[in-house]
């Protein structure tokens, strides 16, 4: 257990080094590349809060992320709003969360679980998906909205204006170190020792005093939190919102960057989200048709081979040489 | 009349057509010992369901300490002083010994009995980062009980303590029980005659839904109804 905390301490050490760096070898395109890829880092670390410590998959993610997303736009397009990056960005939190707490409530407390909670949540994504397009007088439709201001606010008298690439990656990473972290500690600690229980035996654990449904609600709540928060730093960033955001693609897109990284290990997702981005490039650029194709059989292997992510491979060769050692 | 704990009153229920349980009664005081046993089949599992507040009886009443616990959600049961442990052993499997326990403690309103206590009381002290799912069958079982403890309950309720256990496994047991006798109320169900036989204590016989008998347990052994329901003759 200790030896554990140490390991992943140890690796969030080396990522958040790295990030230091990365600026000083790096020209402004790729720094707003990575600071991209941070954000859905951010966006697959939420989800793996939920899905890794409760072993509940919520299919409709994006769901969070569109709307923090299109708070976020909604607040900073209006001029008659002041302080517009600070409201906005509160908002999309709250709002999120808000959705989360309606949706998880019915499906927590009526007994919802499993595959039937996954196909619930998958149906939700396709509704925000689907209003995001209708509601057109105020999404914008198809198109979605456009001209979003980056972040600018003050704080103690400086003026912090996010519209340069390097600040703006600068604020993406320390956002993303900080909730990981701060979700780590909550995931490691009581409370998420709690949830391992539930996931294993949810009557055991109630019929010790566990109120299980309620803390599935919260972590669903925070989980979508900080889904929303990444939306909203999405939109500033790019300058743009659009159905997709909330869309069934980019949901299934960050279960595969969990699911690649490792589930259960918040930093793997943050890794598996920007390795993936980068190989679509890449590959996008020989052949945009082949991304798909590669992402499913990608998805694919790794659930039946490495089930535990990538993270994984280190674990297991250690666990094969102990074995090999026994064996003589 | 104030040491009565739990007081099960003309208790029924009916599945569908099946009159799983008729007419049943049950008075448990505070700190005292009792047995529920019977065949298989007898409604020993359900009646304790009912008992714990998982069954809404069909009709007549459960009441812990005046409240009427039926269909209450589990963890407000649990936060009431009723602790239970199940006839499958459900620990949880992939936290540690310890963690199985301070888990379980969490969910005490106002835990006394520290881990390490607890650990040597269920002969678990050695085993304590080992995953609950690795442990052998009577130390889960045992296990189950600690973390039954854990959350300091006035009562205790036992599905089937000795299941799958050995002979030895049986009486140590039955020990640990007696041992803790005097610090809370205990109801076991147990289908094992050698173990109730150890425990020696006031005891219930149910057949088909119904009460047979009741009564120390060396009147019920003695009992020449109560040796033909378990021999099959009747």
């Amino acid at each position: 257990m200790i030896a554990r905390d140490r390991n992943w301490l140890l690796v969030f050490a080396v990522c958040a080094a790295l990030a230091v760096i990365y600026p000083f070898f790096a020209d402004g395109y790729q720094l707003t590349v990575i600071r991209d890829a941070l954000i859905f880092g951010l966006f697959a670390a939420s989800l793996d809060f939920f899905w890794g410590r409760t072993g509940i998959l919520c299919f409709g993610h994006a769901a969070f992320f569109g709307i923090g997303g299109y708070i976020m736009a909604l607040v900073t397009l209006n001029d008659a709003i002041p302080v517009g990056s600070v409201l906005g960005i509160i908002g999309a939190v709250t709002g999120a969360a808000f959705v989360a707490a309606i949706i998880g409530y019915f499906l927590f407390f009526g007994g919802i679980r499993g595959s039937y909670f996954t196909i619930v949540t998958l149906a939700m994504g396709v509704i925000c998906q689907q209003a995001a397009i209708s509601w057109s007088s105020v999404t914008g439709g198809d198109s979605g909205l456009i001209g979003i201001p980056p972040i600018a606010f003050d704080l103690g008298g400086m003026h912090v204006d996010l519209s340069q690439d390097l600040p703006s990656y600068i604020f993406v990473a320390a956002i993303a170190a900080v909730a990981v972290l701060v979700l780590w500690s909550i995931s490691r600690g009581r409370w998420g020792t709690v949830l391992t229980a539930i996931q294993d035996n949810e009557v055991r654990a109630a019929a010790l005093g566990h109120n299980a449904p309620l803390r599935l609600l919260v972590t669903f709540v925070l989980s979508a939190a900080i889904a929303g928060l990444a939306g909203a730093l999405y939109v500033c960033m790019a300058g743009l919102v659009a159905p997709d955001l909330s869309g069934l693609l980019l949901s299934t897109e960050v279960i595969v960057w969990v699911a690649v990284g490792g589930r259960g290990t918040l930093l793997g997702p943050v890794l598996g989200a920007i390795a993936i981005q980068r190989a679509q490039q890449t590959i996008s650029s020989f052949n945009p048709s082949l991304w798909p194709l590669l992402l499913g059989c990608v998805f694919v292997i790794i659930v039946f081979v490495l089930p535990d992510g990538i993270l994984s491979i280190y674990a297991r060769l250690k666990s094969l040489f102990k074995g090999r050692r026994h064996a003589r | 009349m104030s040491d009565v704990l739990l007081q099960a009153e003309n208790v029924g229920i009916r599945f569908g057509g099946l009159q799983a349980l008729e007419g049943l009664n049950l008075m448990v005081r505070d700190k005292e010992l009792c047995c529920i046993i019977g065949p298989n089949g007898a409604g020993k599992s359900t009646f304790l369901n009912v008992l714990t507040g998982t069954l809404r009886p069909t009709s007549g009443s459960v009441r812990f300490l005046g409240h009427d616990i039926a269909g209450l959600p589990l963890h407000r049961i649990a936060r009431l002083g009723i602790a239970r442990k199940f006839q499958i052993p459900s620990v949880f499997p992939s936290l540690s010994v310890e963690d199985n326990l301070k888990v379980a403690r969490w969910g005490a309103p106002s835990p006394a009995r520290p881990i390490s206590e607890l650990m040597e009381l269920i002969a678990l002290t050695n085993r304590a980062a080992t995953l609950a799912g690795e442990l052998a069958h009577g130390q889960k079982q045992w296990l189950e009980i600690g973390m039954a403890l854990a959350i300091e309950p006035r009562l205790l309720l036992l599905d089937e303590p000795t299941a799958g256990m050995t002979p030895q496994e049986t009486l140590a047991t039955a020990e640990m029980l007696l041992r803790l006798k005097g610090e809370f109320s205990i109801v076991a169900v147990e289908h094992d005659i050698r173990f109730v036989r150890a425990l020696n204590c006031e005891t219930l016989v149910l057949h088909q839904g119904r009460r047979l008998r009741s009564g120390p347990f060396h009147d019920i052994e003695a009992d020449e109804m109560v040796r033909d329901v378990y021999l099959g003759r009747r």
